[in-house]
């Protein structure tokens, strides 16, 4: 293989299983956050304990996100030299925003949270708890920041082959930040509350499981869902405005999302395809099932606005045949999970309402609990193929129509050495995987501490 | 806007902020790595866990300094960032294989039961950061060839005896620091001849890092001149006749066997003697001897808008690391680990 490609899949890689654990850090930490909250308000004794619990699990993702984090930030440097080079007037400066400012908050204040409650008031304990959720949101915001630039770089001219920014707000805030941001974020909670949520059905369909456990548990479902009322829609509706925004400012990612070819003339509208495969010349479909219409209905939000085809686009300049078929699959196992989420969300509260998510009902509704069960990983897969068709479906860019990603890897890169660290990579990345099941099994098997007493200062 | 700052001054207040950035991360990480290596050693699971729990709250706001040094590094200078990793590519990718290991398994360690295997992840994952880090410096000054901004050697470039040298000064160094920190958080020898491996440590820290001072000028005439030419000679003169005054006071309160922190604050100190000697010698090179603090800097734009964005705020990261730190000063002999904390 091609130092090129090789260079990529490491990085691809390396990004998609370190962005599994800050998901997880934002939406435990606003767990967190709210149970703290609640327990300095009420003192009932019970939100102490969900507090206590689930910060076990947020010190294990904690600790991975640091772990698989540290290495990102230095790949630029090793392995895209030359768009560290040309890029980093911006895009390096926005990377030192996040770690001076966001993750040096977290690391920080995460000591004084685990190790601080006999030292500190509570006041202070909670915010550092605060501080620790703060750190986490806005270190999404930079990464997406510095991500989103890739997208729509604007703010910047070209000097000598490199980016020098001319407006830093401008770039900052390009239309395309508090989008993605918003829509990453929201990402972050959803499929941390549907990961819990799956934790606790698991729990609640065990035989073996206390009434004291299972109720702890049922009430940490029932938290979760409250705050799923809100999420799930939002970012349904986030994720259509993230479709707008990129038919706006990248339309050949979205027609290659679309594996749509052909500009639907005026006064007609686009088909969407539910189903397609593009044929050997990627120049149309060789087989696909069309709904009419709908494509100039989701992108435009009329029924004959305009979606420009990949034919529109020089080849060279739109992501290549494989790259259109995994964008094109990857979009829609997307949206499907975020109808799943959002139905699941539904079933839930006509559930509750009914007055069925008790104890007592667990032994009967079975199905429910283990269609919980199934959904635990469904949020991490969706906001994985979200990446995919976000970063795939930006190529053959590094920076969109300024720098191509051949031209920004670093010269002098030994195909052999990469391929070597990458699996070394892969190793790690994958007993570390193995080993966070394990130890959250364990930390869920021995259940929370009922005798845990909050700290006298 | 900010006229009364010269585009050389805006660069070289970049390079301080980096350099500080280093400094702190070697002063308060280099210790924990000591601590990490350390722990390879003692039989007993409970000396081990002694010293994976002195460094419990604190480890991670350390190693921040290193992601805070990278990131500004990329910001102020990412011609050089480039540059400099890609030709340590072998190093780096060390250093970080080792920082992964180590974050991973500090946790892993207070979870499992099989608690000797993840202290001995911990410790390889410390030895091999310390490698990287040995590594990366001498490939540094061991010289990069540069043609036209890019790197033009190979991957094995780094590798001279000059970085075998360096490697084996900063592993030492930081087994030293490492005993001494120990000593200050517990008030007490943990073990029977921590006192004579600190003179040991830091003996083979003071040979290696000689050598590599007289194997320096051989990779590059810089090295030479400014042991010869002045001022910078008369300031290494000063640091090297400080150094071995610290070094003499050390030396002394081994042989009384002290167990306060002074020990650790004269080791600090001997540090930062070290670096600022190595100040002295590449100043005002970023990568010696072919580019400069100057040549690297990012544009004038992008320095100011980094020095208003984080400028304020850099005090505030040193305030509240401060504050941790304080915070986490006052436990000697209650040492837990997370997950004793949360009742694992």
């Amino acid at each position: 293989m091609d130092v090129l490609t090789v260079s990529r899949i490491q990085f691809g890689s390396t990004a998609a299983f370190h962005i599994l654990w800050p998901l997880m850090s934002i939406g435990l930490s606003l767990f967190m956050v709210v149970m703290e909250a609640m327990w300095l308000k009420t003192k009932d004794i019970k939100y102490f304990h969900q507090l206590k619990f689930w910060t076990k699990i947020f010190i294990l993702t904690f600790a991975i996100g640091t772990a698989s984090g540290i290495p990102l930030e230095f790949e630029f440097g090793t392995n895209w030299a030359k768009f560290s080079s040309a890029a980093g007037d911006f895009f390096g400066n926005i990377l030192g925003f996040e770690s001076t400012v966001a993750f040096a908050l977290e690391a920080a204040f995460l000591g004084i949270f685990v190790f601080g409650w006999e030292k500190v008031s509570a006041r202070v304990h909670f915010f550092a708890n605060l501080m620790i959720f703060v750190g986490a949101t806005l270190s999404a915001f930079w990464i997406m920041a510095a991500n989103s630039w890739m997208q729509v770089p604007i703010g910047v001219t070209v000097e000598n082959g490199k980016l020098i920014v001319t407006d830093y707000l401008v770039a900052i805030f390009n239309p395309d930040t508090m989008v993605s941001f918003l829509h990453m974020w929201v990402a972050c909670i959803e499929s941390t509350l549907f990961m819990m949520m799956g934790i606790c059905a698991l729990v609640l369909l065990s035989r073996k499981a206390s009434h004291e456990v299972k109720d702890f548990f049922i009430q940490t479902f029932k938290y979760c869902l409250i705050i799923a009322i809100v999420v799930t829609p939002l970012q349904i509706g986030l994720g259509d405005l993230s479709g707008t925004t990129i038919a706006k400012y990248q339309p050949a990612k979205l027609a290659a999302t679309e594996l749509h070819w052909e500009t639907n003339a005026p006064g007609t509208g686009a088909d969407w395809a539910l189903v397609a495969w593009p044929n050997a010349t990627n120049d149309g479909n060789s087989f696909e099932i069309k709904i009419p219409k709908v494509l100039s209905v989701l992108t435009t939000h009329s029924l004959t606005g305009r979606v420009p085809g990949l034919n529109e686009f020089h080849p060279d300049d739109r992501p290549s045949l494989i790259n259109d078929i995994i964008v094109f699959y990857s979009f829609r196992i997307m949206v499907a999970i975020g109808f799943i989420l959002f139905l699941l969300m539904i079933l839930g509260c006509w559930y509750w309402k009914k007055g069925l998510l008790t104890i007592e009902r667990t032994a009967h509704d079975r199905l429910f609990w283990w269609l919980f069960v199934l959904g635990t990983p469904l949020g991490f897969i969706a906001t994985e193929a979200g990446w995919m068709v976000r970063e795939i479906g930006r190529q053959p860019w590094v920076v969109y129509h300024l720098l191509r990603t051949k031209n920004g890897l670093s010269s002098g890169l030994d195909a052999n050495t990469v391929i070597a660290t990458t699996g070394i990579f892969a190793i790690i990345y994958l007993a570390f995987s193995i080993l966070f099941v394990y130890f959250v099994w364990k930390i869920v098997a021995k259940g929370p501490d009922f005798n845990a007493r909050p700290p006298v200062v | 806007m900010m006229n009364f700052l010269s585009d050389p001054i805006l660069a070289l207040l970049w390079f301080g902020a980096v350099g500080l950035s280093v400094a702190l991360y070697i002063l308060l990480d280099g210790a924990d790595l000591g601590l990490g290596i350390l722990s390879l050693f003692p039989r007993k699971e409970s000396e081990r866990a002694l010293m994976m729990h002195t460094m419990g709250p604190i480890w991670d706001a350390n190693e921040t300094w290193l992601v805070i040094a990278g990131g500004m590094l990329f910001g102020a200078f990412p011609t050089a960032y480039g540059i400099i990793l890609s030709a340590l590519y072998i190093p780096v990718m060390t250093m970080l294989f080792g920082l992964i290991l180590r974050a991973a398994s500090f946790e892993f360690h207070a979870f499992s039961v099989k608690k000797r295997f993840w202290s001995f992840l911990f410790g390889f994952g410390s030895l091999l950061a310390g490698v990287g880090q040995g590594l990366a410096v001498g490939g540094l000054l061991s010289g990069i060839t540069i043609v036209n901004g890019e790197f033009a050697g190979s991957a094995f470039d780094f590798f001279t005896p000059l970085t075998v040298l360096l490697t084996i000064g900063v592993l030492m160094s930081y087994v030293f620091v490492g005993y001494a920190y120990l000593i200050k958080k517990t008030g007490a020898e943990t073990s029977p001849g921590t006192y004579l491996r600190i003179l040991i440590t830091g003996a083979v820290t003071g040979v290696a890092l000689l050598g590599a001072t007289l194997l320096l000028p051989t990779r590059s005439y810089l090295f030479f001149t400014r042991w010869t030419e002045y001022p910078s000679n008369y300031l290494l003169y000063c640091i090297t006749a400080l150094m071995g005054a610290l070094s003499l006071w050390l030396i002394l309160l081994v042989f009384k066997r002290h167990t306060g922190p002074a020990l650790h604050n004269l080791c600090l100190g001997i540090f930062i003697c070290a670096m600022l000697g190595m100040l002295v010698g590449v100043f005002p090179y970023l990568i010696p001897p072919s580019m400069t603090i100057f040549e690297a800097a990012s544009s004038r734009q992008t320095l100011l808008f980094m020095l208003v964005g984080l400028g304020p705020l850099f005090p505030i990261v040193l305030a509240y690391n401060f504050y941790l730190h304080k915070v986490f000063s006052r436990d000697e002999g209650e040492h837990k680990s997370r997950a004793q904390i949360y009742g694992e």
